[in-house]
């Protein structure tokens, strides 16, 4: 375990120097699409009288912006972007990448020396994918709809539900519970209460598929019948027989 | 590499990449500018989530047989979906991270998530690479780390204390160093010192904490007798303090004591309320707490009202009670006792000799032990007026105790609690005095103005006790009343002298009673003298 949390400082110690910047929404999204080497266009860092300027401008066969429903849209993304920069203030931004796949290394990239914001070059271009943008988010997100006819399909009327006619079958099938012999069942009873101190009556018929009455009189032997303060009426194992600590069998062991 | 015209610009390009392989997720790690982080210099570091809010719903209850139910997940689970409680999932990417740098003695640091970043606009980070293309890659997550406090700190309770000290408190180093000496303490007497701030622990450490008062800062005298009992809840750190000689620092904690049981029966003083308090004779209480020391060992059997209000009292009776503490300790506390709530009320007096002849009166029942059956009535009747006269000037729970300077918060609490108690209670014969006492007295309150200053109900004197002989005949009735006041100005409690129960045949409470309730018949006037309340009529 040595290795997980270990981080690898490389990138802190050479000071690498990385830019943030913020990019719109639509522009990552066409970003996505690029294919090969995943080249997405061109950054153009130039000095003008002293300031830089700095212009990012998408490729043309990344311009084409994707609709959503049927009909293609004919906005097309603005190609140029120049970049907004700002200086990272007095904080400290640090980079760091973790590794998903297998091993887990979590390593520092570098420190945030610029921070930019790319901007849209206000076009027509532009402002129709704007427009488009917006008639998307306006759409209500549910929507009333007029069926012209009732539906129909959900509920029939059945002879009997199959799932009646299962229950039938498996009752019929059980019969009525068989008693078998008591030390038997207080075997099945002392596993039991060895996983839980607590039982419902039912659930204790479910597991040692006896009839009530029957159960319910072995159950007065050993057991006590609480109501315990929580609402369900719960049945425990009489104290003398209770061995918690390590729930050793022998200590079970009566006579009956 | 394209250049623009213009005569001193020129740029150059650069291609920007978007790579496909996502192995790597990005990060930002955002630190204050304020904590002057520089990364380069650290040597090592760690980092790794924190789990801490992960819950194993499973593992919560007691796995194992005892105790456990079957099928109790299930109806646990099927439950809280009837109740439409939806639990949060843990999701591991979400969780803070743990920045340790430079091992075990460096710095530690919290990065939680910032949320929203990813919503509107996406970050990328570009760096340049070595073919002088750019790579941006986005973002996954933005943290901002914290520095983590290793020194201690105090908890919410503490620091709500210490902001009421603040304009008291000089010495602001000693603050964490009590604290530290208190958690030492409270390990290993963790009973003595957590449950019983307010009560009677306090008072029985009380007079080792006398002991140990060894000046009369301003701070401490306003609390002096609260002092005495809070700083002998904390023993082990008064001696400890007092060996390094820093007062301030036991003031402190004293004042520490009483504030923090202050809070709990503090109603309506604040801060400053107790500041410009008269303390004339709190040098009084303080001489005296010592002696009582042990007798509140001893009285701590008894309810904590009557033991906290012994407390208070014994200051002023201490001069006269020596002796009597010393012969009959046990007579006394119960004397005390029942005196306590009839001693709160004459501290508000703000006089020593009214309880002077007080005690005198108990000096001389102290002999009988006929008169401690009696007395029990009385302490409640004397509850009942003490709660009256707290009732009375409303506001002012905190005053009495400081008039009296005795009075500790518990005494307060008491006197609350006593308060309370007479108050729900109407019924039963011992309690019917005290109920008419209330209403005597609050009539009479809408007469006085709201004072702390003395209080015509000075308390009837526990009628049984005097044995000193009267000379007049006795009947009580409001013609014998009128007849004393109008021939001259007498307290209360002389008026009891004359209406003995041997003489009239009642009993102590009942004359109590019809007194009460002649006296509010007569309505006399009232005047001052000696401190001591007086009643009289003109003709």
């Amino acid at each position: 375990m040595s290795e997980k949390g270990e981080v690898d400082l490389t990138g802190a110690k050479q000071n690498t120097g990385v830019w943030l910047v913020k990019v719109p929404k639509y522009l990552s999204q066409q970003w996505a699409k690029a294919s090969g080497r995943g080249e997405v266009g061109k950054l153009r860092i130039g000095k003008n009288q002293g300031k830089a300027e700095v212009e990012f401008t998408l490729n043309e066969d990344l311009t084409m912006i994707d609709s959503l429903g049927d009909k293609p849209s004919g906005v097309q993304a603005p190609r140029d972007h120049p970049f907004t920069m700002q200086t990272v203030g007095g904080q400290t931004l640090a980079v760091f990448t973790e590794t998903q796949s297998g091993k887990e290394q979590i390593s520092l990239e570098g420190l945030v020396v610029q921070r930019a914001e790319c901007r849209p070059a206000v076009s027509e271009n532009y402002m129709k994918l704007k427009r488009l943008q917006i008639e998307e988010l306006s759409k209500p997100v549910r929507l009333s709809q007029q069926l012209e006819k009732a539906v129909t399909t959900n509920y029939k009327p059945v002879a009997n539900h199959s799932y009646n006619l299962e229950y039938d079958r498996k009752k019929k099938e059980e019969g009525k519970r068989a008693r078998v012999d008591k030390q038997q069942v207080l075997d099945m009873l002392f596993s039991a209460f060895e996983k839980h101190q607590y039982y419902n009556i039912k659930d204790l018929v479910d597991i040692t598929k006896q009839p009530v009455s029957y159960l319910k009189e072995i159950l007065r032997d050993i057991g006590i019948y609480n109501v315990k303060g929580t609402h369900k009426n719960t049945w425990e194992l009489k104290p003398e027989y209770r061995h918690y600590q390590g729930g050793e069998e022998e200590e079970k062991e009566t006579d009956d | 590499m394209a250049s623009l015209g213009g005569s001193s610009s020129s740029s150059t390009e650069y291609i920007v990449r978007v790579p496909k392989n996502t192995s790597k997720k990005y990060s930002i790690m955002a630190f204050n500018s304020g904590d002057k982080v520089n990364c380069s210099s650290w040597t090592q570091a760690r980092m790794e989530r924190d789990m801490s809010n992960r819950r194993m719903y499973g593992v919560e209850e007691t796995e194992g047989a005892a105790g456990s139910e079957f099928g109790k997940k299930q109806r646990e689970e099927a439950r809280r979906k009837k109740f439409g409680i939806v639990t949060r999932e843990f999701k591991v990417e979400d969780q803070p991270w743990i920045l340790k740098v430079n091992g075990k003695a460096g710095k530690r640091f919290k990065g939680t998530k910032k949320g929203g970043i990813t919503e509107n606009a996406s970050y990328y980070i570009f760096t340049q690479c070595p073919d002088g293309a750019f790579e941006a890659f986005p973002v996954n997550g933005w943290y901002n780390f914290v520095p983590q406090a290793k020194h201690r700190t105090l908890t919410a309770e503490e620091a709500e204390e210490e902001w009421g000290r603040r304009n008291k408190v000089v010495n602001h180093f000693s603050i964490m160093l009590q604290r530290r000496l208190r958690e030492q303490e409270r390990g290993p007497d963790d009973d003595d010192e957590e449950g019983e701030k307010g009560g009677k622990k306090k008072k029985k450490k009380g007079g080792r904490g006398g002991d140990l008062r060894i000046h009369d800062l301003e701070d401490d005298l306003e609390l002096s007798s609260d002092e005495s009992d809070s700083s002998g809840g904390e023993d082990g750190d008064s001696k400890p303090k007092k060996k390094e000689g820093d007062v301030k620092g036991k003031g402190k904690k004293k004042k520490k004591k009483k504030r923090g049981s202050d809070s709990e029966a503090n109603e309506d003083s604040d801060d400053g309320d107790f500041e410009g308090l008269e303390v004339d004779y709190m040098s009084d209480e303080s001489s005296s707490e010592e002696e009582v020391g042990e007798e509140k060992a001893k009285s701590n059997k008894e309810a904590v009202p009557k033991g906290i209000d012994e407390a208070s009292e014994s200051e002023e009776e201490s001069e006269e009670e020596k002796q009597n503490e010393e012969e009959g300790k046990e007579e006394e506390e119960e004397e005390e006792g029942k005196k306590t709530p009839v001693q709160t009320k004459k501290k508000r007096d703000s006089s020593g000799e009214s309880d002077t002849s007080e005690d005198s009166d108990i000096d001389g029942e102290a002999a009988s032990a006929l008169f401690m059956v009696k007395k029990r009535t009385p302490p409640k009747r004397g509850g009942g007026r003490g709660s009256g006269g707290s009732s009375r000037t409303g506001s002012r729970p905190g005053t009495p105790s400081i008039d009296s300077a005795s009075t500790s918060n518990t005494l307060r609490a008491a006197a609350s609690k006593l308060e309370q108690g007479k108050r729900q209670v109407v019924g039963g014969s011992s309690e019917s005095p005290a109920a008419k006492r209330l209403k005597m007295e609050s009539s009479s309150t809408a007469v006085t103005t709201q004072s702390p200053a003395p209080s015509g109900k000075s308390t009837p004197q526990p009628p049984s006790g005097k044995s000193t002989p009267s000379s007049s005949d006795v009947q009580l009735t409001e013609e014998a009343v009128r007849r004393y006041l109008i021939r001259k100005p007498m307290t209360t409690k002389d008026l009891l002298k004359k209406f003995q129960t041997k003489r009239t045949g009642l009993s102590s409470e009942q004359t109590v009673n019809v007194l009460a309730q002649i006296l509010k018949r007569l309505n006399p006037e009232r005047k001052n003298v000696n401190d001591k309340m007086h009643f009289y009529l003109t003709e």
